[in-house]
């Protein structure tokens, strides 16, 4: 029994088995490789294809039957005459045809799954044969890499669904490197044959009930497997990629919208962490090239999925090729930017200022989330100044755990027994200048109430001014022997000391207090 | 190799002059001009024709008309125009000069 297709050729259908279509195809292609160098290609290859049909129209109607078989092909092909007996006649110079890359006598291998060797899938078998290497070296290798966090089962999967199987003759040529031309595939086909011919006689010699496989059993588990994922999956993929739609085209929507929200409330000092860093004069290109290389890849799997839920047709070539064009734009414009905010980090500035502290022997350090009006303050929230000034902002309890830690207190023994407090501001810039100017701008609220010192939990950026890795390290130097009551709260903002490494594990929930010695502060208990 | 260089060159040109000949006899259809072609033992595969009557119609010297056939696809019968006709007698005088010639040659070799 062997599988037949129906073929056009020359307007008329011909029943044909499958193997020799394979042949005729190939004689076919190397008839138009051959004479496609010449203008009127067209016309000559049509009046082979119109002769064939009618030879095979006679030869069914002479010997009666309904199929045409390898053998018929052969005969057409003997009476048509190859490729090779074109040049030797031809008008023009045969060597043009040698020069056509497309008609490559060795072949051009190609990667394909060899199921008739395989283990599994035939991914190695067909690896080997691209790779010219010894299968088995290679099944070593995969099954190894399987021992290494599964990661050669994951790569076995992924080759298995994205190598495509050599099923016609022409590709499982083409997957042994052998030329896809008359001559090979003659050689091909009386390879086949013999070895069929040996297996037959072997066969005869070991017919038990176990006929000789020559494949083993997973391979055709795998087989079936395979078969069973393309009825089955393709209703899972089906789904899939329904889901991927809709939830694709969602985020598209969202992310479109958000972006309209941003550039529409966009304010540096008044928004959340990463999005200030972005410069005010350049932030509505950036966001729009973030946009577009966030979307383009997202509506192409968009595209991508209606086309497999629906069978749709391939998406326009023009229409993809334009897609690619702007996300790579779109793309280049967004590495340009970046580049920029990089440099905008370059150059590093800081000023240090002492503010005196009152003398106390003892001190109760505490966070304080209300903050000052400065006369800045005043005017960003068009105060009148002159009313408001002293007045406190109750700030709430929001800390922004996004930004990166930018206040750092620091208590260190005074060498002159007297206390006092610096505060370094820090920032960064395309050059000193703008680093210093952020430096600046940067607001930080340090009260002393009699023996109470009360720190900000934030420093905090003037209007419309970037994230510049503005910082503000506080050093407090405390005389030896003063007290020190430190809030819990100020713990994260502590360096060089931990609260938490007070005592032990028991005593952590009673009463302790801070003594500055000349090796630093130390913890103690009142009991 | 040279010989057979030689061989496929004046096997060409005669081919050429056959083809117009057997075809000035009347409306004729390409696989009937490889039959008779096959008799004169001039011709060895039939793809070899077909490149060289397109060539010859776009040289203007056949035209061809398309008649249905019982059995397979229609069919191209060829014609000379005048042109071919023209042609194919310049090519009567080539041949009386070369086969003279030929002649001229082999007897003066016997002498």
């Amino acid at each position: 029994m062997k599988k037949t297709l129906n073929i056009n050729i020359g307007n008329s259908i011909i029943h044909i088995e499958e193997d020799a279509c394979d042949l005729l195809n190939t004689y076919l292609i190397e008839v138009k490789q051959h004479f496609g160098k010449s203008a009127d290609d067209f016309e000559i290859v049509s009046d082979i294809e119109n002769r064939i049909a009618e030879m095979f129209t006679e030869m069914l109607h002479t010997q009666q039957k309904q199929v045409i078989e390898l053998a018929d092909v052969q005969m057409v092909i003997e009476l048509m005459g190859s490729v090779k007996d074109f040049e030797n006649d031809s008008e023009e110079a045969s060597s043009e045809t040698y020069s056509n890359p497309n008609f490559s006598a060795f072949g051009e291998k190609k990667l394909y799954r060899d199921t008739d060797e395989a283990m599994v899938a035939g991914v190695c078998a067909g690896l080997s044969h691209y790779l010219r290497m010894d299968v088995s070296i290679l099944r070593v290798i995969a099954v190894m890499t399987v021992f290494l966090g599964g990661s050669g089962l994951l790569a076995y999967l992924i080759l298995w669904v994205s190598i495509p199987k050599a099923n016609t003759r022409s590709e499982k040529m083409a997957m042994k490197g052998e030329a896809v031309n008359l001559q090979g595939f003659k050689r091909n086909f009386e390879e086949e044959l013999s070895n069929l011919r040996d297996n037959l006689r072997t066969a005869g010699d070991h017919m038990g009930p176990l006929v000789k496989q020559s494949r083993s059993f997973v391979a055709e588990f795998a087989e079936v497997l395979g078969a069973f994922m393309q009825g089955a999956g393709k209703t899972i993929l089906k789904f899939i990629a329904v889901i991927i739609m809709i939830s694709g085209s969602l985020a598209l929507i969202a992310a479109v919208i958000s972006v309209a929200a941003l550039l529409g409330f966009w304010d540096a000092s008044t928004t959340i962490f990463p999005l200030n860093i972005v410069d005010k004069g350049y932030f509505t290109p950036f966001v729009i090239a973030v946009l577009i290389v966030v979307v383009v890849p997202l509506l192409s799997l968009i595209l991508l999925s209606i086309r497999v839920a629906f069978n749709g047709r391939s998406i326009n070539r023009m229409f993809s090729y334009t897609l690619l064009l702007v996300w790579l734009c779109a793309l280049s414009t967004g590495i340009f930017y970046v580049a920029k905010i990089g440099s905008e980090f370059k150059e590093d500035a800081e000023f240090t200022q002492n503010i005196p502290v009152k003398s106390y022997p003892a001190y109760n350090l505490s966070i304080d989330r209300s903050r000052f009006f400065s006369k800045e303050d005043s005017l960003h929230y068009q105060l009148n100044s002159s009313y408001y000034t002293g007045r406190i902002i109750q700030d709430d309890e929001r800390v922004n755990f996004n930004a990166p830690r930018n206040v750092t207190i620091r208590i260190e023994k005074s060498e002159n027994d007297v206390p006092s407090l610096t505060e370094s501001y820090s920032s960064q810039g395309v050059n000193f200048e703008t680093a210093l100017y952020h430096a600046k701008n940067i607001h930080y609220d340090f009260v002393q109430k009699d023996s109470v010192l009360k720190f900000s939990p934030e420093l905090h950026l003037l209007k419309n001014t970037n994230w510049r890795n503005q910082e503000v390290e506080l050093v407090l130097k405390v005389p030896v022997g003063t007290r020190l009551n430190i809030d819990r709260d100020l713990d994260r903002y502590l360096q060089g000391y931990s609260l938490w490494d007070c005592g032990d594990d028991e005593r952590r929930d009673e009463p302790y207090y801070g003594v500055m010695t000349v090796d630093g502060l130390k913890c103690k208990f009142d009991q | 190799m040279i010989a057979e260089n030689t061989q496929t060159q004046m096997r060409k040109g005669i081919l050429e002059y056959c083809v117009l000949l057997i075809i000035s006899r009347g409306e004729i259809y390409a696989s009937d001009i490889i039959g008779e072609l096959k008799a004169a033992k001039l011709l060895v595969v039939e793809g070899t024709l077909y490149p060289l009557l397109t060539r010859l119609k776009n040289n203007g010297l056949l035209s061809y008309n398309w008649v249905e056939s019982t059995s397979g696809p229609p069919r191209k019968y060829y014609t000379l125009t005048r042109e071919g006709t023209l042609m194919l007698s310049q090519l009567d005088g080539t041949w009386q000069e070369l086969s003279f010639a030929i002649a001229q040659s082999k007897e003066s070799k016997k002498n």
